[in-house]
């Protein structure tokens, strides 16, 4: 099998306009990108295409942003894969890690509007491990 | 045998007439007997009481008896030679019972023996069943009698007296009576021997046993031909009971009285007549009518809703507006919960009665209670509404990076996909805050009577364009009629237009079997009902609990983006509820119930 040189990156969110975004800063920055736009879609990409890393809204209606994460958590060749969690609404990842129970905790909270180069900073600093 | 009538010459001769012609005449019973009982003689008038006699036994002519009397009072006047007089009881010639006297009187010979009795009879059977009648009056009556003389001693007293007092003959009356040493002050029977009138009055004697006995006292002079009399009668009616009774409903009318004039619902009602007999301060507060006014059946059937009078007298039972509204005397109307009974006893209506219960502070309530849901709609919403801007914000900073980078890259396509970017969000910001503010406002939905069945047709029929394309089953199911009723169109057209939208995604979302999306409307007790349902891809636990606060749609085919939270508050603005049911994997329904006496009133527009 050939190693990859980028890492690939799973974005998921219900909004078209800022997946562009993401996926044109991850790319310019050297990332390989697949894009969602909701957590059953975002489940199924993660299964084929086993990504290095996912960026999960945890605001989205169609399926619950942490439904989704406990699916990534509970699946075994999933659930060693980090997750930085974005979110729209400042107490709703307060509520999530409440109900995280034993699941273990996101590498990393986001807050939009997001600042691309903090986000890069702590997606390298995961990546680089 | 008829005796020739002797005819008078002289004054003496009258002895002449006398001897034959009286014994016949006499309008008495005369009979003479022997030693052995038997009749030798009678007169007319006793063959007229007593029929045939000759050889017969006075025993068996008077009293239908094979032997003697075991007391014969002829017998005693055989031997001791003296008259009597009896009381007797016998049989009279049509074996009818009688009551006669009887006179029993011997015959004396020259040498002083008794051979034959004379017996007169006075026939006293009617006086007999008068005084017997009498005597019963005068001891069963239920009153008591005395006869009282002029030192105030009672001569004789009633059974009746005697048997609740014990006997009170020769003691004082005030003593007996009222266990009191002198007269009283005020004393009928003193009046009446004053001046010989009649004179009621009212006493209170005790018994021996301490009860007192309040009664209503008439003495009676009991005259001579002359006028002069020594005794009066005293009839004394015992009224305890009948007092008791007046107090007893005295209480019981100022205890039901002050219940009425007491309490907070306003009571009101007519007599069979029609005449207005109660309407209590409560009614009076309701209907704003003044103390001392009078209200005339007409004011008040006007006064209340239409119809309602004449339903309440024409059946029997209660008629019940559990929400209506009255109107007051100054020409405003008042919120009030309505019962009007027809009042039946016997023999036909007694009236009408009618109980209203103020609304007004519930329904003060409720609008309170729409207002702080609103609020909390509200609160939720500017929490939903940060997460909107978020996203929109994010979106216009991609755009100014796909711009920027483009520039960098020298990429003509990311240059322009950056400025769809910014064109596009800016136009949704505007849209959002349009929406938000339309939203945040209070009360808006103006409602006029419109057919409910419509709406959901409507908006069937919009989609059904698109959702043939998806290849989805869009149907509109009308379920018996619904008669027309206050809602504002436009904004029902809107939640219908949102929950069909939805449904729809939600179809898309799922793939595989057949999607369908049923549109119902129907009323069911008095509730106009709304159902969108779907096969969908359903809705998990987490995503129910937050559907109606946390989450707006900038999805969908619907138009505003605030979704379900607009839904829910024109329902609520229309008095009704919505609530759905969902499976994941299985599908979604929503249903919207607006209860009639809850809808808005219809807002009379300008033409």
């Amino acid at each position: 099998m050939v190693m990859r040189e980028n890492k690939k990156i799973l974005i998921v969110d219900d909004e078209q306009d800022i997946l562009t975004y993401f996926e044109a800063v991850f790319q310019d920055n050297g990332f390989d990108t697949v894009s969602a736009e909701d957590g059953i879609e975002g489940f199924e990409l993660a299964k084929s295409e086993k990504p290095d890393l996912i960026v999960l809204d945890v605001t989205m209606p169609k399926q619950s942003g942490l439904k989704t994460y406990r699916q990534y958590k509970r699946h075994p060749a999933l659930k060693n894969i980090p997750v930085i969690i974005v979110t729209a609404v400042d107490d709703s990842f307060k509520v999530l890690l409440d109900e995280l129970e034993e699941l273990e905790l996101p590498k990393g909270i986001f807050n939009k509007p997001i600042d691309p180069q903090a986000l890069l900073k702590v997606v390298a600093g995961i990546l680089s491990d | 045998m008829a005796e020739k009538l002797t005819t008078v010459s002289s004054p003496n001769d009258f002895l002449k007439w006398i001897n034959p012609q009286l014994f016949a005449a006499i309008p008495l019973g005369i009979a003479v007997i022997d030693s052995d009982y038997n009749l030798v003689y009678a007169n007319k008038a006793f063959e007229q009481l007593f029929g045939t006699w000759k050889n017969r036994k006075c025993y068996n002519v008077y009293k239908s008896k094979d032997e003697m009397c075991s007391y014969c009072e002829s017998a005693m006047t055989f031997k001791d030679g003296v008259s009597r007089v009896n009381e007797e009881v016998g049989y009279d010639k049509n074996k009818r019972h009688i009551n006669y006297l009887q006179h029993t009187a011997p015959i004396v010979d020259e040498n002083g023996n008794f051979p034959y009795i004379v017996h007169i009879f006075t026939n006293i059977t009617e006086a007999t069943q008068i005084r017997d009648e009498h005597q019963i009056l005068y001891d069963q009556v239920p009153c008591n009698i005395l006869l009282i003389d002029k030192n105030f001693r009672i001569v004789k007293a009633n059974k009746r007296l005697r048997d609740s007092l014990g006997n009170p003959e020769g003691k004082h009356c005030f003593e007996a009576l009222k266990g009191v040493k002198h007269k009283c002050t005020e004393c009928t029977a003193r009046q009446t021997f004053a001046d010989g009138q009649i004179h009621t009055g009212y006493h209170v004697w005790k018994t021996k046993t301490g009860k007192t006995l309040h009664l209503h006292v008439i003495t009676v002079p009991l005259k001579r031909a002359d006028g002069s009399f020594d005794l009066v009668m005293e009839m004394a009616v015992d009224v305890t009971q009948t007092l008791k009774l007046q107090d007893d409903l005295k209480f019981a009318h100022t205890y039901l009285q002050t219940i009425i004039s007491t309490s907070m619902d306003g009571i009101f009602a007519v007599n069979e007549k029609g005449k207005v007999t109660i309407f209590n301060p409560a009614a009076r507060k309701f209907f704003k009518i003044k103390d001392d006014q009078i209200v005339s059946r007409e004011e008040l059937a006007a006064m209340l809703p239409k119809g309602f009078w004449a339903k309440v007298s024409e059946q029997p039972g209660h008629v019940y507006l559990p929400e209506t509204e009255v109107k007051t005397n100054d020409g405003e109307t008042f919120p009030v919960r309505l019962i009007g009974n027809k009042l039946m006893a016997d023999d036909g209506s007694i009236g009408m009665a009618f109980s209203a219960q103020d609304l007004s502070e519930i329904k003060q309530l409720e609008r309170e209670k729409l207002e702080a849901e609103r609020l909390a709609a509200v609160g939720h919403t500017v929490a939903g509404l940060a997460h909107g801007i978020k996203n929109l914000i994010t979106a216009l900073e991609g755009g100014m990076y796909m711009l920027n980078s483009g520039l960098d890259q020298e990429s003509i396509e990311r240059v322009q996909k950056g400025m769809e970017m910014l064109a596009r969000n800016i136009q949704r910001i505007s849209i959002f805050v349009k929406a938000f503010l339309s939203f945040s406002k209070g009360r808006e939905i103006q409602a006029k009577m419109s057919n409910p069945a419509d709406i959901a047709e409507e908006v069937v029929e919009l989609y059904s364009v698109k959702a043939e394309e998806l290849g989805i089953l869009l149907k509109n199911e009308k379920i018996g009629d619904i008669p027309p009723a206050p809602i504002d169109y436009e904004s029902m057209h809107e939640c219908l237009t949102n929950l069909v939208g939805n449904a729809i995604d939600a179809c898309q979302m799922s793939n595989g079997t057949a999607c369908h999306v049923t549109v119902r409307a129907f009323e069911e007790n008095g509730t106009i009902v709304y159902e969108v349902a779907d096969n969908g891809c359903g809705m998990d636990y987490e995503v129910k609990k937050k559907v109606f606060t946390t989450f707006f749609t900038t999805k969908g085919l619907g138009g505003s983006g605030l979704g379900l939270l607009m839904i829910k508050k024109i329902v609520h603005e229309h008095g009704g509820s919505i609530d759905l049911k969902s499976e994941s994997g299985k599908g979604t329904t929503f249903r919207i119930r607006l209860p009639r006496r809850r809808l808005p009133k219809v807002i009379e527009k300008e033409a």
